[in-house]
């Protein structure tokens, strides 16, 4: 399709990223495209989202897109600023409605990992580790993965567990004990990825224009099922491009070409 | 009644409690009041073997690591916004120099938690099912957490043993000279881990007197009564920042993150910026007043703007 020429792949994502918000949510935000998706959903289809941050800043106005959940600029306009433990203090309490989360590696259960490649004690690379994931994956209602499709990202087996998709399969987030939904969507650069109800395993459930089934299962390095009647994902509406480009981040700081 | 005795020292004499081996969690989140004057300061007197037990404090975790003061780590997360790893930590991860023990944010502030309300345990519901419980790093797994089944009947719910620092260091807005501390914006887990830690010591940008601070004590994040020892050290948490005071220095943290891509290269940063100082003022004159002025912000906003036209 010609218009998709002149979409980037960020705006793709951070479009497809707003749609998972529903109006009246309490988010959980972090850096990065998840900031840029709550925003655009907040000006489009969902005002009264509330937006959180891990920083203890509660449903800020900034005037600028912040470079980071601790960016002092975020906290204009903020009816309450308080610390981490009271942020993830209302997650645990359950009334957290979605988190974003971003991932080194993913399983075709959404299980992620941010803590190690390699073994955990002497590890080839160490990376952030969870900060606050594994709570948002624990206890949200539900949480969406925004992640590049790469066959190194999608792994058949994890180094490290770090956040709970839904473990095993069926049935294993309840025998875990976590009350949280579970992992909902997989927005990556060239599809719209799901759970299947019954097996919980990851499936393809839109792409994005020009994109076929097999080029997505060519860049996942696990076997993704597909969903009854894939779609083909809505474009960004010339409103939404013109609130990313314009309003929202119009510095590029998030939304590379 | 008598005056209470003044809670403010000298940098040396606050930190002079600090010795190798001891465990310390300290303040800030991303790049926010990380208490980098004090933390400049343990490593030019060579402490060693320190057991980290943080959760936000990602320059202080960085720059310990990159002086060879860091034995083992329970942590969280520690990565820079906007830049990426913490790489001198990471590779002495790598190498084997920093054992560690991993939790979620929250998992951290529940063990802090329990320590600080003089706890056995505490309940939490996150963690469980990932390698955060089933592969344990230095601790033995049973001593981290259990699943227990709860007293009241019902469910079985996660529990985490307490993590008790020795010492907590953090850098606040102001204080009085008895150790009232206020903060303004977020303030990330600093009353938890005051309350937890043995010893605080608090560095502010300003001292004020106690009418400043009794004019608006809901913002006294910590009382004197919870602090140990104070120290004024204006722009304290620089190159990181304090919200209503300057912003975070991008350039100077940018130098350090460029000079970390490399062993020699982060020596040298540390020689620079940290052995060579003979303390916190030579420090901030090696910055510059100039440098230093550009980086306030609008005490309105709290922040700076950036300079786009509208």
């Amino acid at each position: 399709m010609t218009e998709s020429l002149d979409v980037t792949r960020d705006e793709l994502m951070a479009v497809a990223a707003s749609r998972e918000i529903r109006d009246g949510d309490l988010a959980f935000i972090g850096t990065g495209l998840p900031m840029v998706a709550a925003y655009l959903a907040k000006a489009t289809h969902a005002p009264n989202v509330k937006l959180m941050f891990e920083s203890g800043i509660i449903d800020p106005k900034p005037r600028e897109l912040a470079s980071g959940v601790g960016d002092y600029r975020l906290a204009l306009g903020s009816p309450k600023i308080a610390g981490m433990a009271y942020a993830l203090s209302l997650l645990q309490g359950g009334r957290v409605d979605l988190g974003f989360l971003g991932t080194a590696e993913i399983d075709a259960y959404g299980n992620l990992n941010s803590t190690v490649i390699g073994p955990y004690r002497h590890p080839k690379v160490r990376l952030a580790g969870s900060g606050g994931a594994n709570d948002i994956a624990s206890m949200a209602g539900r949480f969406v993965i925004i992640a590049r499709l790469d066959r190194r990202r999608f792994v058949e087996k994890l180094s490290y567990l770090t956040t709970p998709g839904f473990l095993t399969g069926p049935g294993a987030r309840e025998a875990a004990g976590l009350p949280g939904g579970g992992p909902a969507r997989v927005i990556t650069d060239l599809a719209v990825l799901g759970f299947d109800p019954a097996s919980k395993r990851m499936r393809i459930e839109e792409l994005f224009a020009g994109v076929t089934a097999a080029e997505v299962q060519e860049r996942c390095g696990f076997e993704l099922m597909k969903a009854p009647g894939i779609a083909e994902s809505a474009l960004p509406t010339a409103n939404q491009l013109d609130l990313l480009r314009r309003v929202i981040d119009p510095d590029g700081i998030y939304l590379k070409p | 009644m008598s005056a209470a005795r003044t809670k403010l020292v000298e940098m040396d004499e606050a930190i002079g409690v600090i010795k190798d081996g001891m465990s310390l969690t300290a303040g800030g989140f991303a790049h926010s009041h990380q208490p980098m004057a004090l933390t400049r300061a343990i490593i030019r007197r060579g402490v060693r073997n320190l057991t980290i037990m943080g959760v936000a404090e990602c320059w202080v975790a960085e720059y310990l690591a990159a002086a060879g003061a860091i034995g083992q780590a329970y942590m969280s997360n520690f990565m820079f916004e906007g830049f990426g790893r913490c790489r001198r930590f990471s590779e002495a991860v790598e190498t084997g120099e920093i054992a560690t023990e991993d939790h979620s944010h929250f998992g951290m502030i529940c063990r802090l938690q329990a320590a600080g309300l003089g706890l056995p345990f505490m309940p939490i519901r996150a963690m469980s099912g990932t390698d955060i419980i089933e592969r344990p790093g230095f601790e033995d797994a049973a001593a981290k957490s259990r699943r227990i089944e709860s007293p009241f009947g019902g469910e079985a719910v996660r529990v985490v043993s307490p993590l008790k620092p020795d010492v907590a260091i953090i850098h606040a807005a102001r204080a009085d000279l008895d150790g009232n501390v206020q903060l303004f914006g977020a303030t990330s887990v600093l009353e938890e881990q005051a309350r937890a830690a043995s010893h605080v010591i608090v560095s502010v940008e300003e001292i004020v007197s106690a009418d400043v601070i009794r004019r608006q004590p809901e913002l006294t994040i910590l009382p004197g009564l919870l602090v140990d020892a104070l120290v004024h050290l204006p722009y304290g948490a620089h190159p990181t920042g304090v919200y209503g005071y300057y912003d975070h220095d991008a350039a100077h943290l940018g130098e350090y993150y460029q000079a970390s891509r490399d062993r020699e290269a982060t020596d040298g940063y540390l020689r620079r910026w940290v052995f060579e100082m003979e303390d916190h003022w030579s420090y901030l004159d090696a910055i510059g007043m100039s440098s230093l002025l550009r980086l306030r912000v609008d005490p309105a906003l709290g922040s700076k703007l950036a300079a786009r036209p509208s």
